[in-house]
């Protein structure tokens, strides 16, 4: 019996003129905004590899330690062409070296950067969907009870031994099949024209599948809530107009609003200024142990010392972004014979200066960073759990954690940067760099940049994405079930 | 006989779900609108006027000629419009300021002179928040009323025809074009009366409360805001009839206009956009910085080899040293100008591809009037470079009105040494002029009219030639 109703409501769903439209639609939306969006991560791989080579050679060029400035970049991602998430957001330029540790906030762009770009909202493959999808579940949906009830057809079905969840069952698989058909038709032209210009990895192909599976629950979902409007009322005009507000509620109007109205910012400028003073603190107190340092070895202020090594020694804070900078940097390649006696002396400042610097920046990374966690990543996470009360948001997080590009992709690439930064300075203290002639004058040879530690980012595994991915998908899961077994309930109980 | 028509189609309307629910709806969004507003604003407000002050009063302790060139007046700063409630504009994405006098470089003892420098810092890049759009006039009518004209209007042919009172109608002594003007005011009224009803909340909101005040001038752009409103949804509702009128059925009317909406209004400027910004590559904030410090060692080294034996003639490498000063900062300005002009451009030329959207349409418009958005921060670029060359001037007439000064720009020893009164260099200004706003709107407008005069006598010629 469920094979004879869905066969029917099959074939009555897939004559129709809105499968037609809603087919050519997608495909449309789908096919031409992959190919732009394949264009522009052809482009912003372009700059992030003109950046790669720029930042290599310009730290070959460089002749002692202390000057060593170093640059990682963030590649573009390549399922930001589904969502595009924080990928095009925050810096992509991170400056790696011993006296600063980088935060999230710490970054800049390479590329070409017109920054007027920005008002443009960026389009990708999941906003396509959050739309088009929406739209196409509750047009399926609206007259699939009262439409037939409005003809009159619902009392001859009912008629025959069929249970009422089963009429139900049956509408709702034949409905979904008929959906599944432009979605998944779309997504492999997309997948088409993205193999053929992007490299994308076994694991790539997974997180494309657990997007697909996302975008069917967000689907579904939205079927479900037209086929409730659809059994809650009993004419087709008022439930397409339900239907069609409730979309321009949810898709539209919700997610907008929400982010207006919310604005739990707290006093900002009260926490940066404890910040601030906490920082200045531990600034002070590094600038007392190193002049305490020069006073031991009898070196007075601007003494012939300071001035050979040209010694320019910066630990401010910046009360507008809470940055603080510890900078010993010295940029001398020869030096005269009467300096010669001061060389031992330089060699223990450094030794001695260069490691208090590194824990001093631990530890004001360490306050820094709660800070701007506490400023940036409150509010939004605050917006994205308001944002969950529409299924936009679920899905939207769903595939940004599934793609890589969510906020916790982006701290995956930051610990990376950290834990770079870590090999480096054990690289500079297995070369004993800090106490070296090289970390301050290149008379005697430049430094040997060929044994340097490279850079390496690996996108965290399947498995890690999936495991955050999946409260949401279980959100997405459990509204269907829930929203299935209340259209269940109202039906069985209406009359007919 | 069209009246009578019109006043079927109200009372059809007005005890109808969806006027009930469009009103909820208007109502809800721009009474959020007003109440955010009147939270930022003033905030808003009170930063730019501190900025400001802060900015004169720097300058107003300076009082050696020299001082004043090289300083300059600092960073400039945009005035935020009290209309930001009507289009955001994108504003957050865009920098409140032009930057200037941090780039003095130091050479031996010269010291460049001020100039503007165009590197913006995007406010918004610490920004992890999801993206959404500013709930704004721009939104309320681009998006959410042009979707309400659809909903009023889909049916308005083919209801009538499924239902067979077009027939009725049309067996009466009616023109068929009074049919149709019936049903388009009808539709119009309707949803204009929430409509208004709403912007005057929000206006009555915004215009008790004690911390904005709106000029004359304020309500002038206001009302055309509100009649470009008016027009854009004139534009759909005749989108609704054309295509009501063309289609047999309901739901297919309705899922035609859906899906035209969809692509339209949704997709098309966020498609289009990205494909025109490939076709000009403007010159890159890394490039820029690379050329500039090209040019000026140029320029140094030139300029080093000139001045190597002149140490017995002072004056002479004094004036050389001025020319240097000089050259120095202009071709810094050619270049700065260069490149925003090239950023411009790329943006300009996205904006007009994504014209064939009236919701993009509409939103340049409400910025042009509302004074935000790129136009407006084009135009204050402008400003900030006028001003910056009233300055260069006003530094010269200082030292040409002095005999006693030696006449050579760019040095201290060759400037005027007598003291500036404050009070009588320039301020800038940042100000909004309406027929200048009405020019950049120009070409908006035409083709808002355009594409309303293609639509209505669409739909005029698919009523009258249609079978019923």
């Amino acid at each position: 019996m469920l094979k004879t109703l869905i066969r029917r409501e099959l074939l009555n769903n897939l004559m129709t003129f809105r499968f037609a439209a809603v087919m050519l639609i997608t495909l449309l939306l789908v096919v031409a905004n992959t190919a732009v969006l394949i264009q522009d991560y052809e482009q912003r791989v372009e700059s992030y590899n003109d950046a790669v080579k720029i930042h290599y050679e310009g730290l070959r060029k460089v002749k002692t330690y202390s000057t060593m400035y170093l640059f990682v970049d963030r590649a573009p991602n390549p399922l930001s062409i589904f969502n595009v998430g924080l990928d095009k957001r925050l810096g992509n330029l991170i400056g790696i070296w011993h006296g600063f540790v980088p935060t999230l906030w710490d970054t800049e762009m390479h590329g070409t950067d017109n920054p007027f770009i920005a008002f443009f909202s960026s389009i990708d493959i999941v906003f396509i969907f959050e739309v088009v999808l929406s739209l196409m579940g509750l047009i399926f949906a609206y007259d699939a009870i009262a439409g037939e009830r409005e003809r009159g057809t619902l009392r001859l079905v009912l008629a025959q031994p069929v249970r009422r969840g089963q009429i139900l069952l049956a509408k709702y698989i034949s409905a979904m099949l008929c959906l599944l058909v432009p979605l998944i038709l779309s997504l492999l032209l997309a997948l088409l024209l993205l193999i053929r210009s992007i490299p994308l990895s076994p694991a790539d192909f997974f997180r494309i599948g657990s997007i697909v599976f996302a975008s069917f629950a967000y689907l579904s979902l939205f079927y479900l809530i037209g086929m409730l409007i659809s059994v809650a009322t009993r004419r087709t005009g008022t439930a397409l107009m339900l239907a069609m507000f409730v979309w321009g509620f949810l898709i539209l109007v919700y997610p907008n609003l929400i982010r207006a109205t919310i604005n739990p910012g707290g006093n900002i400028q009260e926490r940066v200024n404890t910040v601030n003073n906490q920082v200045q603190r531990i600034v002070d107190e590094y600038e007392r142990d190193r002049k305490k340092f020069l006073e031991n070895e009898g070196i007075a202020e601007g003494s012939r010392f300071h001035e050979v090594l040209g010694l320019y020694t910066q630990a401010s804070v910046d009360s507008a972004n809470m940055m603080s900078y510890i900078e010993n940097l010295t940029n001398i390649s020869e030096i005269p014979p009467d300096f010669e006696r001061y060389v031992s002396v330089a060699k223990r400042y450094f030794d001695f200066v260069e490691p208090l610097t590194i824990r001093t920046t631990e530890r004001v990374w360490f306050i820094r960073k709660q800070a701007l966690d506490d400023i940036f990543v409150r509010q939004a996470t605050m917006d994205r759990i308001l944002l969950r009360l529409s299924p936009v948001g679920m899905y939207d997080a769903a595939t940004q954690t599934l793609a890589g590009t969510d906020l916790l992709g982006l701290r995956d690439f930051f610990e990376a940067t950290r834990r770079y930064r870590k090999i480096v300075i054990d690289y500079f203290y297995a070369k004993r760099a800090f106490g070296s002639r090289e970390w301050f004058a290149a008379d005697k040879g430049a430094v040997d940049w060929s044994t340097f530690p490279e850079f390496v980012f690996e996108r965290s595994d399947f498995s890690v994405n999936a495991a955050r991915a999946l409260p949401d998908l279980f959100l997405l899961i459990i509204c269907n079930l829930v929203l299935f077994m209340g259209i269940l309930l109202i039906f069985t109980k209406s009359e007919v | 006989m069209i009246w009578h028509i019109t006043k079927r189609e109200l009372y059809d309307n007005l005890i109808s779900l969806r006027f009930a629910l469009a009103t909820f709806l208007l109502f809800g969004l721009m009474l959020t609108n007003a109440v955010v507003y009147l939270r930022e604003h003033p905030e808003r407000m009170q930063k730019y006027h501190d900025d400001v002050t802060e900015a004169q009063n720097e300058l107003s302790t300076r009082t050696h000629l020299y001082d004043i060139a090289v300083h300059g007046p600092g960073s400039l700063y945009k005035k935020p419009s009290v209309l930001q409630f009507c289009a955001e504009g994108g504003d957050v994405f865009l920098s409140d300021r032009v930057f200037g006098g941090f780039l003095h470089w130091q050479d031996g003892n010269l010291t460049g002179f001020w100039s503007t420098l165009y590197h913006y810092p995007n406010p918004d890049s610490k920004n992890i928040r999801p993206d959404t759009i500013k709930v704004d006039w721009g939104f309320v009518i681009g998006y959410v009323l042009s979707l309400i004209a659809i909903l009023f209007t889909f049916d308005s042919i083919s209801g009538d025809r499924e239902h067979g009172t077009l027939r009725l109608t049309l067996a009466n002594a009616i023109p068929r074009h009074t049919v149709l003007i019936g049903k388009f005011l009808g539709a119009l009224v309707s949803i204009s009366v929430p409509f208004t009803l709403a912007v005057l909340a929000n206006l009555l909101i915004i215009s008790t409360s004690s911390a904005v005040q709106l000029s004359t001038d304020a309500w002038s752009r206001l009302a055309i805001i509100f009649c470009i409103a008016i027009l854009y949804l004139c534009l759909f509702l005749a989108l609704g009839l054309l295509v009501s009128s063309l289609v047999q059925r309901n739901a297919a009317s309705l899922v035609i206009l859906l899906l035209t909406w969809v692509v339209f209004v949704v997709f098309m400027p966020s498609t289009l956009a990205p494909i025109t910004s490939g076709f000009s590559k403007p010159m890159g904030h890394y490039e820029y910085t690379q050329r500039r410090s090209k040019l000026h060692e140029q320029l140094k080294s030139e300029y080093e080899a000139r001045v190597q034996n002149m140490d017995a003639f002072p004056s002479k490498k004094m004036e050389l040293a001025g020319e240097f000063v000089m050259n120095d900062v202009a071709q810094r300005i050619n270049l700065g100008q260069e490149y925003v002009s090239q950023q411009h451009a790329q943006i300009q030329l996205m904006r007009s591809v994504t014209r064939i959207s009236p919701v993009a349409i509409v939103q340049h418009l409400f910025e042009s009037f509302a004074g935000s958005g790129f136009e407006r921060h084009r135009h204050f670029v402008e400003n900030v470079q006028r001003y910056a060359r009233e300055y260069r001037e006003f530094v010269m007439d200082m030292d040409r009105s002095d005999p006693d000064s030696p006449h050579i720009i760019g040095v201290r020893e060759g400037m005027s040494q007598k003291p500036v009164n404050p009070e009588s260099i320039p301020i800038f200004e940042d100000r909004l002029s309406l027929s200048h706003d009405f020019n950049a709107a120009a070409i908006d407008l035409f083709l808002l009219v355009l594409f309303l005069v293609v639509l209505l006598s669409g739909a005029y010629l698919a009523f009258v030639r249609i079978d019923v």
